[in-house]
């Protein structure tokens, strides 16, 4: 339980950030600038923006859950799951999205495909975000409920109340700026969590020797390489061909919440170095979630749920004062994650449902009111949809199958469209449809053809497969898009040649 | 064939050094940018070795390779 000073640091963290958000509400005056931070953002709050949104409450507590059940391969979901992926981003695709002034991945790919491939594509990210909105708030209300007793549904309303104000009135730039103080919070939290944790088991040397002779199922825990027939979701091709080639690219080059944030960019420069500077801060965050899930193995080793390592290594390890300030760096990754989700929603709706289907040719601050009420009602949609996830045994996990069931389909849409210029609309829309009702099925009849635990990462590679066949053979099949049509959609090497201005 | 069960005959050590591959071929292909594409947006008198991207990146990628080589 908390101690009074913990109270405060709460509190006083909770109230900061929504006087901080609110403070950029000054900043608003347009639907550019509630979209896109009227184009005007530094590499360095892109980039730490970037990395707190990915890690939120399902990496607090999933990723430690995963590390004590499975060990360090859980690891790889940061290092190479993401650093490969946002060089690719950096390098090849946000210059084009940047430079085509887009507000949407799903813009891109109705400038290259059709309007059909945008609003499919569109309408599959609202859905996973909206649902994505539910798991965060599930996570954050089990952790206070097991920290300070509160009440679940009291966490998830006044969570949804603080970051609810300051992204209704602030947009993105207050998304990021609240996500930069948020980042430094929860570095901080996580650093000293770690480092207490370190020397209550005695320093990594004593740590790694107890584990490892704890019993054979602990014996690849130190392994971020495992087997192909580990029994873990984790094997070494799951993890190149599923997470590496697919999952990630998708995520990082794909995922709206993410590459938005590069669009925010000032310039080109700040967009690639966001990026980059953003993968660079990636490579620390397995420290932070995944060496207090291995170190609660020695400390309490027997625990029914892997999700309860983290708490209880808070309540165990940590003195008053440092639980709160774990606490508030737990609420950090709760909020930006939350706050990303809603304005990225808010944008995606907005840009790629509203104005091109319900009223098009409305003024801009028309458009801003849109993407306000948006926020609000993915706000109670996310609310009314968290016990959902309490029927899933890994908060963590249960996102992944959410985000495979059209990461692989829609990455194989992504590469073909900007690679391959021959690809057409007909192609692209067949990929995705078909690819998306394959990984479905792959998913539902997933014990008749999988022997791993969970086969999420196999079965993102193999609708990406399909859906990279599927778009080349219905493209060379059909009429295929003319120069004008592909004009700065489509790689070339001119672009590396010639610069922008 | 969906669990990949053609490839159990690899080995950890041998899939390793797969992952090692792939780094060394993604700070190759970097390296081949040409600068001026790394440092669009940047005017011709601010640009330094500390905004070079590309340094960026293989710093990354080599802090990734030392994670990998470590476990």
């Amino acid at each position: 339980m908390l101690a009074g000073i913990d109270y405060f640091i709460v509190i006083a963290y909770i109230v900061g950030m929504l006087l901080l958000g609110l403070y950029f509400k000054r900043f608003v005056n347009s639907s550019e600038d509630y979209f896109l931070g009227g184009k005007s953002l530094p590499f360095w709050a892109i980039g730490m923006s970037i990395v707190v949104s990915d890690i939120g409450a399902m990496d607090f507590v999933g990723v430690s859950g995963q590390a004590y059940r499975y060990g360090v391969a859980v690891g790889n979901f940061d290092w190479v799951g993401s650093v490969p992926a946002m060089l690719l981003a950096a390098f090849v695709f946000i210059p084009y999205f940047w430079r085509g002034g887009m507000y949407t991945i799903p813009e891109y790919l109705g400038r290259r495909y059709n309007k059909s491939v945008r609003t499919i594509a569109s309408a599959t990210w609202i859905l996973f975000f909206a649902l994505d909105l539910g798991v965060l708030f599930w996570a954050s209300a089990v952790l206070l409920n097991v920290l300070m007793g509160w009440p679940i549904w009291i966490s998830i309303v006044s969570t949804a109340g603080v970051v609810g104000l300051y992204t209704y009135f602030g947009g993105i730039t207050a998304v990021i700026m609240t996500d930069v103080v948020q980042m430094i919070i929860m570095f901080i939290g996580g650093f000293a969590l770690v480092y207490l944790s370190l020397d209550a088991v005695g320093g990594w040397e004593n740590m790694v020797e107890k584990i490892s002779t704890m019993g054979p199922e602990y014996r690849s825990h130190f392994d971020i390489i495992q087997p192909v027939d580990t029994k873990s979701p984790f094997p070494w091709t799951g993890i190149l061909f599923g997470l590496t080639f697919v999952m990630a690219n998708a995520y990082m080059i794909g995922n709206q919440s993410i590459v938005q944030r590069c669009l925010t960019a000032k310039n080109e420069w700040h967009a690639k170095a966001g990026m980059i500077f953003g993968s660079a801060l990636k490579m620390f965050i397995p420290i932070l979630v995944l060496f207090p899930g291995l170190m609660a193995v020695v400390v309490h080793p027997d625990l029914a749920d892997g999700d309860q390592a983290l708490p209880m290594m808070i309540k165990s390890i940590l003195p008053p004062g440092l639980v709160g300030l774990m606490f508030a760096a737990f609420f950090a990754g709760l909020m930006s994650s939350v706050d990303s989700l809603l304005n990225s929603t808010a944008t995606l709706f907005t840009k790629d449902i509203y104005e091109p289907f319900i009223k098009k040719n409305a003024n801009d601050r028309h458009y801003l009111k849109v993407g306000q009420m948006t926020t609000l009602v993915l706000l109670g949609i996310g609310v009314a949809t968290a016990p959902i996830s309490s029927d899933f045994p890994g908060i963590y996990v249960a996102i992944q199958t959410f985000m495979s069931y059209f990461q692989g389909p829609l990455f194989a849409i992504l590469l073909l469209g900007i690679f391959w210029k021959r690809t057409t609309q007909w192609g692209g829309l067949s990929a995705l449809v078909i690819g998306i009702g394959f990984a479905i099925f792959l998913n539902v009849f997933k014990a008749d053809f999988f022997t791993i635990e969970d086969p999420f990462l196999y079965i993102s590679w193999w609708s990406f497969l399909l859906g990279f066949i599927i778009n080349i053979a219905v493209s060379l099949m059909t009429k295929k898009h003319t120069a004008a049509e592909l004009e700065g959609l489509v790689f070339s090497s001119k672009i590396l040649t010639k610069s922008k201005t | 064939m969906l669990n990949f069960d053609w490839l159990s005959g690899v080995s950890q050590e041998t899939a390793k050094l797969i992952f090692f591959g792939l780094y060394i071929l993604i700070g190759a292909l970097v390296l081949m940018l040409p600068n001026e594409y790394v440092y669009e947006g940047i005017k011709k008198e601010d640009r330094h070795w500390w905004n070079n991207l590309k340094l960026w990146s293989l710093t990354v990628l080599f802090i990734l390779a030392t994670v990998y080589y470590q476990f």
